[in-house]
């Protein structure tokens, strides 16, 4: 789903809310039936002993009731003037007396009677018992008198018979008795709905009356029972559906035994029904609680998550930079205000996503199109195929230099200005575009109306006039690339690549523009990767220095060796110097190669001095060598370094050395000249040399560019020149060297011209160290 | 009532060879006298019968036996006349005398011999709380204490044997018996030993006007 936050500890809200909601209902449930189990437990408990005990009073009123019944009728009797006159005549004639207290026991439904007299003595009794354990006559009476007559308890009543009612004296005793067994009543069991027993537990454990089945009646003898108050359990088998049953005890008159106790029994499972299904129906209750409960949960909590993973779905859909209009509302108020704030997060990431695309597509200075832009708008014309689209790469000459003295300020307001001219070429389907620094990129996508060349002239016409800023007047010189879809390159990447070359181009030979040739693309692809390598091809070892010998021409003795870098590449194989010293001129390298270079020359020197040999070392050095003032602090370095050497050292410098910037190289090479150090101009003939720069140099030697030496035995246009440079050495008061010697005939027309030194391949190519020392070896003995 | 009885006195004190006057005083255990004590003397010489035709009276007044206690000689008949206007049913179970009498009103039936010694407890079946007694005794000397607690007898000169009875007197009869010589004008006071058996305050009064009973 996306929401995933933080592995696993994270889970959705619904779950989480569904967890909580289950967790808090299982608490209430728990807590619930635990306290409702308790509380009906006891309650159960309670009642069950309620109910024994109502049930111990009901049996107790009715034997109660029972007895008074027997009292009142005995006292009924005692009352009748035929029953006195029966007793009172009971000793003569007991027949009728018996047949008549017969007669009245069967009334009141009694199950033994008898008469005594005044003294105690037995008149009549209506059955054949023990007349020693009958009851003479009643000193005190209780409501429930118990009596133990052969071998079985009976319920007693006895009244007083007084012949005269009134009388103080007592004339007779009417006793009548119930036997227990007949008391214990289904009617009672009924009544009270528990299983009655009648017990005598002392002297010997009896069970008198009970209403338990007499299987169970004798098991329950059987038992030794707990006569404490309180429920008690006892298990009696075999019963209707269970054997467990719960008892209590209670006190029921006493005989002259002793005390008897009734015995109230019911089925556990019937003492705990109503409990038990209490506590089911309370589980019921709560089961459907918890599942009503729960299904609200997960309203309520899809309520908030399937909103909320609306909201999900729509802030993916932001993400992948689709808008969406129609963000879900919801009537929850904090997934409203989410939603709400979503919506506007979306407005805030549209305003700054034009902001940015306003920063991505467009240079914040000019206002002009980026490089972003320029490439798509390339990338577009590209994939249409339109034909022709002209690619041009243009960058100011010496930018940096007006940064630098200027400030940027100017820079910034310069760069304005070249953008304003740009846009403002009268051109129609012209796009033009700030790359980056002083660079800018301009493509033509219009018809054949115009060729490459009329479209470069036309942008060079725009800054024909120089550029007034801040009273300063502002001549700018203009290195133009061009590059022709699809002549020159497939890819908006091959097209810029060969305009940035054909730009490159024009800055060595100080064209304004270049078209792109195949050639100037030789090396390119290498020079790029070579840019890279140059350093670590130092620190390796790759470089090596090449020595080429200069003879002198008066006697031919060897000078000295101009000292030439080769770069022997473990996969290119060798690399001309002038493949890789203008990469290294660009991206500053050039230093520690010269430094290499000096180090590597002097080095070599010593080793000559120490052989006996005095020859002079001559180093090319770029004009990048003399912007400041640390290569004449190397030069000292390295001559208290190599004390010894013999021979001197010679720094070669082409003219446009000096061009840049003239003071400092003048300067630096002042400073050179007085440690002794021989200068001499390089290649000098080839380039836009100023014969006032020439006069301020302060040079001890010309060279002579091989251009006019090669062809000088045959070219008499060279041999004119040749004579002209002698000339004009000769009355500056300067060496000369002529350099691409390679026939004798030239040599021999430079000695014949007053030249003073020659090297080439006539005498000899470069040489590494090792070869040259044999070469010299081999020239001594051999005469020019 | 009170005329019958006297008269019944009269009879006996005039009898010729009566000189002698014994006065008997009675007390109760706590030394109050004893009102309505049935006091009688026998001796084992001859006294002289019961007069020929002597009818003593128990009356039923106001739902009482009147008098409460009738002391008779042995052989005197006893009428049961009922002065009230309801129906009585005297009997006795008492072994000196059984008997049972339906007396209505101005039924009257023929007095009773009373020819056995002893006490009859008298009761009627259709007042249980009727009560009376007829102490028969062989001996024409006997009285009852009045209010306090005194008799007076007149006797012939002679040995005797005191009997003092009464309902309320549970102590055997050979405790409070006593025999007498006597030759002269004696005095004798009996106390008794035991506490009276309790309740029938209301016959004590020996009065015949009885009110509040029930």
């Amino acid at each position: 789903m996306g929401i995933r936050l933080s592995g696993l500890a994270s889970r959705s809200l619904r779950a989480r809310m569904l967890m909580v909601f289950l967790l808090l209902l299982a608490v209430i449930v728990i807590v619930t039936l635990v306290t409702v189990q308790k509380a009906t437990y006891r309650h159960s408990t309670g009642q069950v002993q309620d109910h024994a005990r109502t049930s111990a009073i009901v049996v107790k009123d009715k034997i109660q009731n029972r007895s008074r019944q027997l009292e009142s009728a005995l006292a009924t009797l005692a009352k009748d003037f035929n029953t006195k006159q029966l007793i009172a005549g009971g000793k003569q004639d007991p027949e009728s007396l018996l047949i008549a207290l017969r007669n009245h026991q069967r009334r009141i439904n009694a199950d033994l009677s008898w008469v005594t007299d005044a003294d105690g003595e037995l008149l009549t009794m209506t059955q054949d018992l023990p007349a020693s354990q009958l009851t003479r006559q009643l000193t005190e009476t209780s409501p429930i008198m118990w009596r133990f007559i052969d071998g079985r308890y009976y319920l007693l009543q006895g009244v007083a018979v007084r012949f005269v009612e009134s009388s103080p004296r007592v004339n007779a005793w009417l006793f009548a008795a119930v036997e227990g067994s007949r008391l214990i009543t289904p009617e009672l069991v009924t009544l009270t709905d528990m299983q009655i027993s009648l017990f005598s537990p002392a002297p010997e454990h009896q069970l008198i009356a009970s209403s338990f089945s007499p299987a169970q009646a004798s098991q329950l003898e059987s038992k030794t029972l707990n006569w404490t108050p309180g429920l008690h359990q006892v298990s009696l088998s075999p019963a209707e559906q269970s054997s467990e049953f719960i008892y209590a005890t209670s006190d029921i008159g006493s005989s002259t035994q002793g005390p008897l106790k009734l015995v109230l029994a019911t089925i556990a499972d019937k003492a705990y029904l109503s409990y038990n299904s209490l506590i089911g129906q309370l589980i019921l209750i709560l089961a459907i609680a918890g599942l009503l409960a729960l299904g609200a949960a997960v309203i309520i909590s899809n309520g908030i998550s399937r909103p909320l993973t609306r909201l999900v779905g729509v802030t993916n859909k932001i993400r992948k930079g689709h808008y969406v209009d129609d963000v879900p509302k919801s009537t929850t108020l904090e997934i409203a205000s989410l939603s709400t704030a979503i919506d506007e997060m979306q407005q805030g990431i549209k305003q700054r996503e034009l902001e940015i695309q306003q920063l991505a597509y467009f240079d914040s200075l000019t206002g002009l199109p980026n490089r972003n832009q320029f490439n798509q708008q390339l990338q577009r014309l590209v994939d249409d195929r339109h034909d022709p689209v002209v690619v041009m790469m243009m960058d100011v000459d010496r930018f940096k230099d007006i940064n630098d003295t200027l400030g940027h300020n100017i820079g910034d307001q310069l760069l304005n200005k070249i953008a304003s001219r740009l846009s403002h070429i009268e051109l129609d389907n012209l796009f033009v575009a700030r790359l980056g620094g002083d660079e800018f990129g301009l493509i033509w996508f219009g018809d054949t109306s115009h060729t490459p060349k009329s479209l470069a002239n036309q942008v060079v016409d725009a800054f024909r006039t120089p550029f007034d800023i801040e009273k300063l007047r502002l001549d700018l010189d203009l290195s133009i690339g061009v590059a022709v879809y699809p002549q020159h390159g497939d890819s908006p990447a091959n097209l810029i690549q060969c305009a940035d070359i054909a730009m490159y181009s024009c800055k060595g030979h100080h064209r304004a523009f270049a078209i792109y040739r195949p050639e100037l693309n030789k090396y390119s692809v290498q020079r790029l990767s070579l840019m890279s390598e140059l350093r670590s091809a130092l620190s390796e070892g790759q470089l090596q220095l090449y020595y080429q010998p200069k003879v002198l021409l008066d006697d031919g003795n060897v000078s000295g060796a101009e000292c030439l870098i080769r770069w022997i590449h473990p996969v290119h194989g060798f690399i001309p110097p002038d493949q890789f010293i203008p990469l290294a001129e660009q991206t500053g390298a050039i230093r520690d190669v010269t430094h290499w270079a000096l180090n590597e020359a002097m080095a070599q020197q010593q080793k000559w001095s120490q052989a006996g040999l005095e020859l002079n070392v001559a180093v090319n050095i770029s004009p990048l060598d003399l912007v400041d003032m640390t290569l004449p602090e190397l030069v000292s370095h390295l001559f208290s370094q190599y004390p010894d050497n013999l021979g001197g050292l010679t720094l070669e410098v082409t003219e446009s050395a000096v061009m840049g910037d003239p003071d400092t190289a003048i300067k630096a090479l002042e400073k050179l000249k007085t440690m002794g150090v021989i200068l001499s101009i390089d290649d000098f003939g080839t380039g836009y040399s100023s014969m006032a720069q020439l006069k301020k140099m302060p040079v001890d030697e010309l060279k002579i560019d091989k251009a006019f030496v090669l062809d000088l035995a045959t070219n008499a246009e060279d041999q004119v020149m040749v004579n002209t440079l002698l000339s004009l050495a000769h009355h500056l008061d300067l060496k000369t060297v002529a350099e691409g010697v390679e026939d004798e005939a030239s040599l021999t027309f430079l000695k014949q011209a007053g030249c003073h030194k020659a090297q080439g391949f006539y005498m000899s190519k470069p040489l590494p160290a090792a070869a040259f020392d044999d070469w010299i070896r081999q020239a001594q003995d051999r005469p020019v | 009532m009170l005329k019958r009885c006297l008269c019944i006195l009269s009879c006996l004190l005039s009898l010729p060879a009566l000189a002698t006057e014994l006065a008997v005083t009675v007390l109760t255990e706590d030394g109050k006298p004893m009102p309505g004590a049935v006091i009688y003397l026998t001796s084992e010489q001859a006294l002289p019968g019961v007069e020929e035709g002597a009818v003593a009276t128990m009356d039923q007044v106001n739902k009482q036996f009147a008098p409460h206690i009738l002391v008779v000689q042995k052989g005197t008949q006893v009428s049961f006349p009922n002065s009230d206007s309801i129906q009585h049913h005297v009997y006795s179970f008492s072994a000196a005398k059984t008997f049972q009498l339906q007396l209505y009103k101005d039924n009257n039936p023929a007095p009773l011999p009373f020819d056995a010694e002893g006490k009859v407890e008298l009761g009627c079946n259709v007042h249980d709380w009727m009560l009376g007694y007829i102490y028969v005794v062989d001996t024409p000397y006997f009285g009852q204490t009045n209010k306090k607690g005194q008799l007076s007898l007149n006797i012939a000169d002679g040995d005797y044997r005191l009997h003092i009875r009464h309902p309320r007197i549970e102590e055997a009869s050979a405790n409070l018996d006593r025999n007498l010589s006597i030759h002269a004008d004696e005095q004798v006071a009996i106390q008794l030993k035991q506490p009276l058996l309790p309740g029938l305050n209301e016959f004590e009064d020996d009065t015949d006007e009885f009110i509040g009973y029930e």
